[in-house]
């Protein structure tokens, strides 16, 4: 008796000791599938050295010592000429500058040089261009180009350029009306208006050049990615993968403005520029006429797959690699096949645009794991020789490091939470789909992660060959989805999926990672409470810089991710930092500063939480992300005192 | 084309051997009640002749063996018989079940709509998966594997001559199959009430030898051709920019809306509005002109075209052959 | 049981019949063939609420479809299918402005609403001119309305078909229209 009432008494307590068990191995499984098995295996060394105001905390995984530094070379590295031309600062899209007057010991007295009103309240993702000691900014919609005068205090404009893109554009940008920046070549800026013109304008004058309409927004079309001038090319490619759009990539002569060649992401070889010399290095994307039998018929006429991240060069190879959109629609029951080349990475020829390889990353794509992520050429040691290869931490989850000659995948591995496919087949290079998260129409499938915007969206890492390491800003988030008919109506969505976002594992929404790419695993790691979706930025100085979308600009130390220097600004950072030499012979890092892009439409478009699938299922996740930001617009330079 | 299918005009297995198992019900029912109508009426006759006898005055219940006999008697019979019914279905839908040794079964994608039907013929190649309305083609001989959804309600497929009901539920997968032994051309209706305008939810079926069937699947897959003479140029016209573009599909044009049925050729099909009306220039346009007066609560809206642009959409619609 | 309890519960079951009946006999009418007003009636609705001096009285059209629960119900299938969640999401909003606030930039009015899916609107709203039939017209703004509570409770949908998103209509609290008329907001009565 006495027993059995014990045992009652008790049994609460087991229950809940045992739910307790069983959920911290679920966590501990959740934690394994993260970052590999050294995050686990490194458990215990987890040393939160300077976990700052604001951080969630900083997690040394590996103890550092430089291996590997020094070994990574990046192929046509330029010497450091203070200047920041294109987005990328380089044509390997390295993002690291040779500047070094700020270094992780200074960097503490960082200060306000001068800052600059946009006076535009949208999400500013554009990097600032120095060239010269002009800057050059570039807003959201309308799209106004500013030239500053670095020489004068204060950098007061010099002019201001208005494109004047239709008002109606704004109506089929998918997330935001967003631009990601300028490009600066033989004495003109180059850069993209959201109803897809592509202009060029006179970098002392502000006088347009030429301008040319490259697509049609009653089409859905939108352009929002920065250009790369290779060769006297501009390469530009569309937006609109939500909206039924057909995915291209053109050239634009730079002298005239004139379409030099233009390739499609879908339909037959002839118009995709498939041809004698392509050279894929996977079965299942080599064939005939692949962008149009990979689809239902017509389909690949409304198939999405644009391109709107960005692009590298390989000056010694002469060949631009870039990676293509999602399909459409996100709906994928109602495109069975591979629907190539969405989602794919395209090695091309820039003179004529021919494909000399392609890799599909995600066929059939069931989440919208977009392919456009940043590709870093690097020249490293693999397995006893160097290989040239190219590093992308792709959306799906998983950071690529692939020969960039032949298109091979040397490895795969996850940096953040993926369950949505089991791993990459080294052999057959596809994805092993996991069939529990395949969205299904009527059926709300839980806990898919990453969700929609991948474990990492357009927002460009940093490679530093001094640490070796790659700095990686990304989000961690997981989503609810499921499957409705999608309607194409020209111009209209075309996405057939109710979507539900939230925190991943662990609660934290970003995360912001230094990763080896020779050894293949996480080195630190800072876990941010909102997803981190600024570019990253990585100086001689051993500094790494990146925005939250609370606001806070901060400096890490590169090798250890110890918090060096932090700054609040007016409104959340979604821009890409900058460094450069003034005239005064000075180092300044720049960045501009205004919540917005899609993680941050809550704030700039106003929308409304109560409905968990607004802005495309991310505003649920980002509920209280007004409470910590308003909407801004401001350009901040910091220097040392 | 026969408006009311029958169950008894089999056209392939699963049909046939339903037939069977209801043919076999309904005798051994129908002996059985007879049976039952001989016992009764010997009953009565035997009552009446006691009652003559005077032999009712004292009538009791009966008791004892005999009754405890008579009741087991009648109780084993009718289990019996019910096992032997249970047993008969049983098998039968043994027999009905999908056939794992078919070779190259044909795959169609059938989803109810609130009140059309939609068809999605699946391939190994997916620019060669066909999407129709309202008209199942199907080759003689070979299985048909059939995947039933549903865009809104519960629906119920049913060709009563190759097979029996099976129910079409939103947000789940049922799968039937059919199999047509002979040619021959059947009209199919929704057989579970899905609202306003169910009884008019039918669509033609249309069982051809492989080679006819083929020929079918190559020209349904064509894109639409451009029209080419004034009139269908501007019916075309009229199409893309007025009601029409919201809800349906042409391929090879930019209509790709699958609210209502896909039109790419619905020139070639034998009836309009899910089965509900002969395919004529002059149902067609009255259809367009005012489809609630023909099937009302049907999602169709009204649309008062002046006569001309109505005359040129329909010589448009024409050319969708 | 006595006769005068017996006579009672008979009494209370006419009672019931009568309100059943009466009831039903309130059935919402179904109306496949009603003509709906058409563009040229609302083309002269009032927009703007600065008007020089003394306001002129306001031009309203009826619409037909308010209060409506097949056509507000209508109104939620087409607002799905034809894409309009694709940019307003559920309501929330996305790449088109929030629907589900109090915030109407080109008005509440259900014919304020029908003037913006016919003309479009600057910022970025595409013009359905043309393309939606009269009835649809008025059964989209119907249900736009319901998403910020401005229809009675009893014909505001009931329930989402899909992904429970948000709550449904009927249970969205009433956001009364930022700077404009009281006009066709609902009775507290309506929305117990």
């Amino acid at each position: 008796m006495t027993d059995r009432r014990a045992t009652r008494y008790r049994s609460p307590t087991y229950v809940a000791a045992r739910t307790a068990v069983a959920f911290l191995a679920l966590a501990a499984v959740g934690t394994g599938c993260t970052a590999g098995s050294e995050q686990t295996a490194n458990a215990t060394t987890t040393q939160p050295r300077a976990a700052a105001s604001g951080t969630v905390g900083t997690d040394t995984l590996v103890a550092r010592s430089g291996v590997g530094a020094g070994k990574i070379t990046i192929p046509g590295a330029e010497p450091e000429d203070g200047q920041w031309v294109r987005p990328a600062k380089d044509y390997a899209s390295t993002r690291f500058s040779g500047l070094d007057q700020i270094t992780t010991a200074n960097a503490a007295q960082l200060k306000l040089a001068w800052s600059f009103s946009t006076g535009v309240l949208r999400g500013q993702e554009a990097a600032p261009l120095v060239v010269g000691s002009t800057m050059y900014v570039v807003t959201p919609y309308p799209n106004f180009l500013y030239a500053l005068d670095l020489t004068k205090p204060g950098a007061p404009a010099k002019w201001k350029y208005e494109p004047q893109p239709l008002a109606a554009a704004q109506g089929v940008a998918c997330c935001d009306v967003v631009n990601r920046g300028a490009a600066f070549a033989d004495g003109k800026v180059f850069y993209n208006t959201l109803d897809n013109q592509t202009v060029a304008v006179d970098a002392t004058t502000g006088k347009e050049v030429w301008r040319t309409q490259l697509g049609d927004i009653n089409h859905g079309e939108t352009i929002t990615m920065a250009p790369l001038v290779v060769k006297s090319k501009v390469l530009v490619g569309n937006s609109g993968g939500e909206l039924g759009i057909r995915g291209w990539l053109t050239a634009l002569d730079a002298k005239t403005g004139k379409v030099a060649w233009r390739a499609y992401h879908t339909g037959p070889d002839s118009l995709v520029l498939i041809g004698a010399r392509f050279k894929p290095f996977y079965k299942s994307d080599q064939g005939k006429d692949l962008g149009v039998s990979s689809w239902p018929p017509d389909k690949w006429k409304q198939g999405g797959a644009g391109a709107w991240g960005w692009i590298s060069y390989d000056a010694a190879l002469n060949l631009i690699y870039y990676g293509t959109a999602n399909p459409g629609p996100w709906n994928a029951e109602q495109r069975p096949g591979d629907n190539k080349w969405s989602s794919t990475t395209f090695a091309r020829d820039p003179d004529t645009g021919e494909a000399v390889w392609a890799y599909q990353v995600t066929p059939h794509d069931l989440h919208d794991y977009d392919g456009i992520n940043e590709s870093i050429l690097l020249d490293l040691p693999w397995k006893g020789q160097t290989r040239r290869v190219m590093v992308r931490p792709e959306r799906d989850g998983y950071v690529y490091v692939q020969d960039r000659t032949s298109g091979e995948v040397l490895a795969a591995d996850t940096f953040g939470v993926v369950n949505s496919t089991l791993g990459i087949d080294l052999q057959t290079g596809r994805p092993t789909v996991n069939k529990e998260k395949e969205p299904q129409m009527g059926k709300v499938v839980r806990q898919i992660c990453p969700a929609s915007p991948g474990t990492k969206d357009w927002q460009p890492s940093a490679f530093s060959p001094r640490t070796g390491l790659l700095y990686i800003p990304h989000q961690n988030l997981c989503m609810d989805a499921e499957s409705i008919e999608a309607n194409y109506i020209a111009g209209t969505p075309y996405v057939g999926m109710n979507v539900k976002m939230y925190a991943g594992p662990g609660g934290h929404r970003g995360e912001f990672d230094a990763w080896d790419p020779i050894a293949r695993k996480k080195v630190w790691s800072v876990k941010e409470n909102f997803p981190v979706w600024s570019g990253a930025l990585v100086t001689a100085g051993d500094v790494v810089f990146y925005g939250t979308m609370d606001g806070w600009f901060r400096a890490l130390d590169a090798r250890s991710g110890q918090l060096l220097w932090q700054s609040k600004l007016g409104s959340g950072i979604i821009g890409q930092p900058i460094t450069y030499r003034g005239p005064d012979g000075k180092q300044y890092v720049a960045i501009l500063a205004g919540v917005g892009g899609w993680s941050g439409a809550i704030v700039a478009a106003g929308i409304d939480a109560r409905d968990s699938s607004a802005a495309l299922g991310f505003a649920n996740a980002m509920r209280d992300l007004p409470n910590a930001t308003t909407k801004g617009g401001t350009l901040y330079v910091f220097g040392l005192p | 084309m026969t408006w009311a299918g029958s169950i008894f005009d089999t056209a392939g297995p699963p049909a046939e051997r339903i037939a069977r198992l209801a043919w076999f019900l309904i005798i051994v029912s129908a002996v059985t009640y007879l049976l039952v109508l001989v016992a009764t009426g010997m009953a009565m006759r035997r009552a009446r002749a006691r009652r003559a006898r005077g032999e009712l005055a004292d009538a009791r219940p009966e008791t004892g063996k005999r009754l405890t006999r008579n009741v087991a008697i009648a109780a084993i019979a009718t289990t019996l018989l019910l096992l032997v019914f249970v047993t008969a279905t049983a098998l039968t839908n043994k027999a009905i079940a999908w056939p794992l040794n078919a070779q190259q079964p044909l795959t169609i994608e059938v989803t109810g709509n609130q009140w059309w039907w939609q068809f999605r013929y699946r391939d190994s190649v997916p620019s060669n998966w066909l999407t129709t309305s309202n008209e199942l083609h199907i080759p003689v001989g070979r299985p048909v594997r059939v995947i039933l959804l549903s865009n809104d309600v519960i629906h119920s497929f049913w060709i009563p001559e190759l097979h029996g009901k099976q129910d079409v539920i939103p947000g789940h997968r049922n799968t039937t199959w059919i199999q047509a032994d002979r040619p021959g051309a059947w009209k199919a209706r929704c057989a579970e009430f899905c609202g306003l305008q169910h009884a008019k939810m039918a669509f033609d079926v249309v069982a051809e030898s492989p080679a006819q069937f083929d020929r079918w699947y190559e020209s349904q897959l064509a894109s639409a051709q451009p029209p080419t003479d004034s009139s269908a140029k501007h019916g075309h016209d009229v199409f893309m920019q007025r009601t029409c573009i919201m809800c349906h599909a042409i391929s090879g044009t930019e209509a790709g809306s699958s609210v209502g049925p896909e039109l790419t050729h619905i020139a070639s099909r034998p009836s309009i509005a899910a089965g509900t009306l002969p395919n004529t220039r002059e149902n067609l346009g009255r259809w367009i002109l005012n489809p609630q007066l023909i099937k009302p609560g049907v999602r169709m809206p009204p649309n008062a075209l002046p006569p001309a642009e109505m005359n040129a959409l329909l010589d448009y619609l024409e050319t969708l052959k | 049981m006595s006769v005068v309890s017996v006579t009672r519960l008979w009494g209370r079951a006419a009672a019931v019949a009568a309100l059943t009946l009466g009831l039903a006999c309130k059935r919402e009418e179904r109306r496949f063939n009603a003509s709906y007003p058409s563009p040229p009636a609302y083309a002269a609705v009032t927009l703007d609420t600065l008007q020089p001096g003394v306001p002129s009285p306001e031009i309203t059209v009826n619409s037909p479809s308010e209060g409506n629960a097949y056509d507000i119900a209508q109104g939620k299938q087409l607002f799905a299918q034809w894409n309009c969640s694709g940019c307003h999401s559920h309501g929330g909003g996305g790449m088109g402005p929030p629907l589900m606030d109090n915030e109407w930039i080109y008005g509440s009015s259900p014919e304020n609403i029908v003037a913006t899916i016919v003309e479009g609107r600057p910022n970025g709203m595409p013009s359905f001119r043309n393309r939606i039939a009269n009835n649809q017209l008025w059964q989209l703004a119907a249900y736009v309305r319901s998403m910020s509570g401005l229809q009675a409770k009893a014909p505001s949908p009931g329930r989402n078909d899909e992904m429970q998103y948000k709550v449904d209509e009927q249970r969205t609290p009433i956001r009364t229209p930022r700077a404009s008329s009281s006009r066709n907001v609902p009775a507290k009565s309506e929305r117990p």
